[in-house]
């Protein structure tokens, strides 16, 4: 059974590239046949647990594979985001060139998705963990123009951040002796936690976390907006978060007094921060939500990160609501873009009235991220503020603003996009095609049910990851218990609300809802440059490069010129020296042959 | 029963020019063939009765013993190659009915006397083996009856009798000292020290009379003349072997039997080969014929394989016979390649030529395989052997010979892009619009060859372990 998630989709995908073009038509009915299967399975398994090994590369790399709770839940959501985006695919890609390319990478993704939440060794799971980084690059690729110029920059981003987690692996093996994931028991202690850091940089930076995101905004642009619905919002947020949740609660022991927990905390709360403050001003739809992309990101980090059960129970259910909620909206994006024919909000407006299916699940989506209760979202940023406020205010602090933030830049986007006048171009907009409503519906509706039922997903999903004995008989199911906490939600949402429409009084439109923030005394400084991608890391990277680039070059033009002038200049005296000796005169080389002799056998005597 | 090794052969010149006729003639090459694939059989599946030396009919007649170890072997599996190579070319190229039989004649009796050198016991019946395929070779290169060829083999003529010179003296001494001429008598005497100095000074002599005819610098001047104006099916037979057994294989034996000389035998090979490779290597760089810049390179690649015996290590030793295997088979294809490029367009100047590779596909890519080898480019066999070389030299602490032999590989891939960018890249020269693919009795040999050093490149451990290190053991 296992073996046919991760056989099927590979041979499926590379017989969909190969497949003729004339054989178009039947593409879609096999994608959608093989990720139905996938999902079948994936519910089959769920809940049960296998181990399958068999031997593969020597030196304790085994092929093994292993399923447990955990890993089932996870296949079981790549399997279901896989079939819901597919369907949302075979419609939105329809007549484009490369669709038969974008289904054969997304099969090979699940495959490889499968494959590295399955692996139970960690060279194996490194082996899909990188094949990903392939389709990655390859869906990228099949963007716009500028696309291979991203894909490129997401390659090298994530690339240096798998190559720590190699490195991490390698350390990892050497300290615990093993390769098994499930037989790993380490400490953090000394080069314990080094080990960690470097496979924690794997991980969070596969989710998106700073400062490996910056390639995220950039695909949103360029990419297909499918491909941003299924990998960075949620297959890649999936991965990096079982990862970063494998490797703390069971390789290593992640502990509420260990630095390296208030690391992973920091790391979280700057993302929050950052992010949302970019995403704030953006004026591109799908660049907007790349932003939230990464921010989300923060919470899941910070929540696990505090290493105490209300934050990892948090942090594991905001993952998953996380995937439902931005692909929702990544796909009410798309469908923007394909009626709209744009996703720029300065010429978006009014949308609501003419798709309004559309515009629910939207706001259902934009609820939850923004933490309104009684949507996922909230329940699961509740468990998140309780953890980090248990480690300390600061962070708590920080998680609340994100949502201050987060709410006002959705209400500046829910209010451009759908609300406000409408666009001249824009009057016989239509709703989009039922296939492509059906994803978002049901996906949004799952938003509702796991907040309005919440003890099903935690009940079912999230708390046995954990193990009844670490959960020290708390139950984090029903209504938060901390009253403190709702209520400052709750005003935040308002204040958020006050300030939008503080923010649309002085400006005028939906759009410059938050142009008070943007361009406030300092922060518009600051702005300014990052918008020129003056914080980007890819760029400071490239600016380093370039230097070495300038000196090496230097050094080059010299080595050059030893080589081109020098080097053949004094070649040639002797070859022609040598050239003009052969005079081929027969007695000229008998005097030499004798000569020769003479100076061996006088070297002989001499010595 | 490894006296057939010569008596064979020798047998079928006779046999082959008494009963002289049409048909005779056309059979000859073919005739040969057979012999040096039997030949290749016989090393290649070892057949134990045949090996053991209880049976041997020419000692009971004659005073004289054979016996074949290792390294024996290993010669003789590539004068079974080269030969049958140069019989394959010869047998196309040459189109008289008479020069073809005259030609597998000699031949024959070359593969004669070359199984006869590797196979005694003694070395002064080594001397007269050498002598044998020198005079066979003598007549070889002329066999086209032109000014060049007369001119050359006269010049081989009076460099080799000074060889000759230098051998018989040396093997005067070393018969003064061991007062016998069997490899284990002076074996016997090299181990005493009353005969020292003796001794050193008959190892140069011979040496210098090896350098001869290996055409090491400054011995060499024979060489490229002789190479580029004979027959290309003789360039190979001279190049890919003679060179070999009649040169550095008489000095392998000398110095194993011998305890390797004093220091200053060493230091002579070690100068003499970084010498060879350089002076080799940049007078490829400066010549416009095919076959001359090919002769020039073997001058170079000798010098490796001197270099390599100059550290007196088991190492070197196999890093030697690995080099001279590796070359026999990657400079037999290329000039195998230059006869085809000579064949299909009329010359062997490479100004005048160009771009025929898209004519001549097979040619073109053979002679890249070949080239890349030569130049110790991984993983063809070429880079395997270089690689020996340089790492004997470097445990022997010689790590300026080692830089020297590094960088003339650079200098080795610098002639040899040279020659692939004039004759088979680039645009094709004017006049050359029609040529053609040479036919395929051109074509099977350099295949095959490219195909070896393809094979020995990438079965590397295998053939280390049961064809080159074995040779180490005639050290113990």
């Amino acid at each position: 059974m296992i073996n046919i998630l991760i056989l099927l989709p590979f041979i499926a995908g590379l017989f969909i590239l190969a497949m003729p073009k004339k054989a178009r038509g039947i593409t879609g009915f096999v994608v959608l046949l093989v990720t139905l299967i996938n999902l079948f399975i994936t519910i089959k398994l769920f809940r049960t647990t296998a181990m399958v090994s068999f031997p593969w590369a020597g030196f304790g790399i085994d092929f093994a594979l292993r399923l447990d709770h955990f890993s089932s839940f996870i296949i079981l959501a790549v399997a279901g985001f896989g079939f819901l985006i597919s369907l949302y695919a075979v419609t939105s890609m329809k007549g484009t060139e490369i669709y038969n390319q974008f289904f054969a990478y997304l099969l090979v993704s699940l495959t490889l998705a499968n494959g590295a939440v399955l692996a139970d060794n960690l060279v194996v799971m490194l082996f899909f963990w990188e094949g990903l980084l392939v389709t990655l690059f390859a869906m990228i690729t099949i963007g716009n123009k500028q696309a291979y110029k991203t894909a490129v920059k997401a390659v090298v981003l994530v690339g240096i951040s798998d190559l720590c987690m190699m490195v991490g692996i390698g350390l990892t093996a050497h300290l615990a002796g093993t390769l098994s994931m499930s037989g790993i028991k380490l400490g953090l202690q000394s080069s314990g936690g080094v080990a960690y850091i470097l496979l924690m940089i794997g991980a969070i930076s596969k989710a998106g976390s700073m400062p490996f995101h910056s390639w995220i905004p950039d695909a949103a642009v360029d990419a297909n907006l499918p491909f941003m619905a299924i990998l960075p919002a949620a297959l890649e947020k999936l991965l990096g978060i079982y990862f970063l949740a494998r490797i703390s609660l069971e390789m290593f022991s992640l502990t509420p007094d260990s630095w390296i927990s208030t690391l992973l905390m920091i790391v979280g709360g700057i993302t929050i921060l950052f992010a949302v403050m970019m995403a704030l001003i953006q004026k591109d739809y799908k660049r907007l939500l790349s932003y939230h992309a990464i921010s989300q990101v923060g919470y899941m980090v910070l929540g696990i990160g505090t290493a105490v059960p209300a934050g990892i129970i948090g942090g594991l259910f905001h993952m998953i609501n996380h995937a439902m909620y931005k692909s929702t909206l990544f796909l009410t994006g798309g469908s923007v873009e394909r009626q709209a024919g744009t996703t720029d909000l300065r010429k978006l407006g009014g949308l609501g009235a003419k798709m309004p299916i559309t515009f629910a699940c939207f706001i259902v989506a934009a609820a939850a991220i923004s933490g309104v209760p009684p949507f996922n979202g909230f329940f699961s940023k509740e468990l998140v503020y309780d953890g980090a406020l248990e480690r300390g205010w600061i962070f708590y602090a920080m998680a609340v603003a994100g949502s201050f933030f987060t709410a006002a830049s959705f209400l500046k986007l829910g209010h451009s996009a759908y609300l406000g006048k409408i666009n001249d171009g824009h009057k016989n907009v239509k709703e989009a095609p039922i296939t492509m409503l059906i994803p978002m519906i049901i996906i949004a509706s799952l938003c509702i049910l796991f907040g309005l039922y919440n003890s099903l997903p935690l009940h079912n999903l999230i708390q046995p990851i954990l193990g009844e004995h670490r959960l020290e008989g708390h139950h984090f199911s029903g209504f938060p218990e901390n009253m403190m906490l709702v209520i400052v939600t709750v005003v935040v949402l308002i204040a958020a609300y006050l300030n939008h429409i503080f923010g649309v009084k002085k400006s005028g439109s939906g759009l410059g809802a938050v142009d008070h923030i943007h361009h406030a005394p300092v922060l518009s400084g600051i702005y300014d440059k990052a918008e020129k991608r003056f914080f980007d890391p890819y760029n400071i990277g490239l600016g380093i490069v370039n230097i070495f680039v300038v000196i090496l070059f230097k050094i080059d033009r010299i080595i050059d010129w030893i080589v081109d002038n020098f080097t053949v200049k004094v070649t040639y005296v002797f070859t022609n020296t040598i050239r003009k000796i052969h005079t081929g005169d027969a007695a000229l080389y008998l005097s030499w042959s004798l000569g020769g002799m003479i100076l061996i056998v006088l070297y002989i005597i001499v010595r | 029963m490894i006296s057939l090794f010569i008596l064979v052969p020798l047998t079928s010149v006779i046999l082959l020019n008494l009963f002289k006729g049409s048909l005779i003639n056309k059979i000859a090459c073919w005739f040969g063939m057979l012999l040096t694939l039997v030949q290749i059989y016989l090393i290649v599946f070892p057949v134990t009765c045949f090996w053991d030396n209880l049976s041997n009919p020419l000692g009971n007649y004659f005073i004289l013993n054979l016996s074949a170890d290792t390294l024996s072997k290993v010669m003789l599996l590539m004068i079974g190659i080269v030969t049958f190579i140069s019989l394959m070319i010869g047998q196309y190229t040459y189109h008289e009915e008479t020069q073809k039989f005259n030609f597998a004649n000699l031949i024959i009796l070359a593969l004669s006397g070359m199984n006869g050198i590797v196979l005694v016991t003694d070395i002064f019946s080594l001397y007269v083996f050498i002598e044998v395929v020198a005079v066979a070779s003598f007549i070889l290169i002329c066999l086209y009856k032109d000014k060049a060829g007369f001119e050359s083999a006269f010049k081989y003529i009076i460099l080799s009798i000074a060889a000759t010179v230098f051998m018989l003296l040396s093997i005067v001494l070393l018969f003064l000292i061991s007062g016998d001429t069997t490899f284990t008598a002076i074996n016997i005497a090299s181990k005493n020290p009353t005969y020292g100095f003796i001794l050193v000074v008959a190892i140069g002599l011979f040496t210098c009379g090896a350098f001869t005819k290996g055409g090491l610098v400054p011995f060499h001047s024979w060489l490229p003349d002789a190479h580029s104006s004979a027959p290309t099916s003789i360039s190979i037979l001279l190049s890919g072997i003679v060179i070999k057994v009649s040169g550095l294989y008489p000095l392998i034996r000398l110095l194993t039997m011998t305890g390797g000389g004093n220091e200053s035998i060493k230091n002579i090979l070690l100068i003499v080969g970084t010498v060879s490779i350089l002076v080799g290597a940049l007078a490829a760089l400066g010549q416009n014929d095919i076959k001359r810049m090919l002769a020039f390179s073997s001058v170079s690649q000798m010098g490796y394989i001197v270099l390599s015996l100059g550290t007196g290590t088991m190492l070197g030793l196999v890093g030697a016979v690995f080099h001279m295997f590796n070359h026999s088979v990657f400079k037999s294809q290329l000039f195998a390649n230059s006869a085809a490029v000579e064949k299909q367009t009329g010359t062997r100047d490479m100004n005048k030529l160009g771009g025929i590779a898209q004519k001549m596909p097979f040619t073109g890519t053979t002679s890249i395989i070949g080239m890349l080898s030569i130049c110790g480019i991984p993983p063809l066999a070429g880079f395997w052997s270089k690689l020996i070389i340089v790492i004997a030299l470097w445990q022997t602490a010689h790590y300026g010979y080692a830089f020297v032999a590094v960088i003339a590989s650079v200098i080795t891939l610098a002639y040899f892009l040279s020659l692939q960018r004039r004759v088979f890249f680039g645009k094709i020269a004017s006049g050359l619009e029609n040529i053609k693919e040479a036919k395929a009795g051109l074509i099977i040999p350099v295949v095959i060859l490219a195909a070896v050093t393809i094979l020995v490149g990438i079965f590397f451990p295998f053939i280390m372990e049961k064809l080159i290190m074995p040779v180490g053991d005639i050290l113990k």
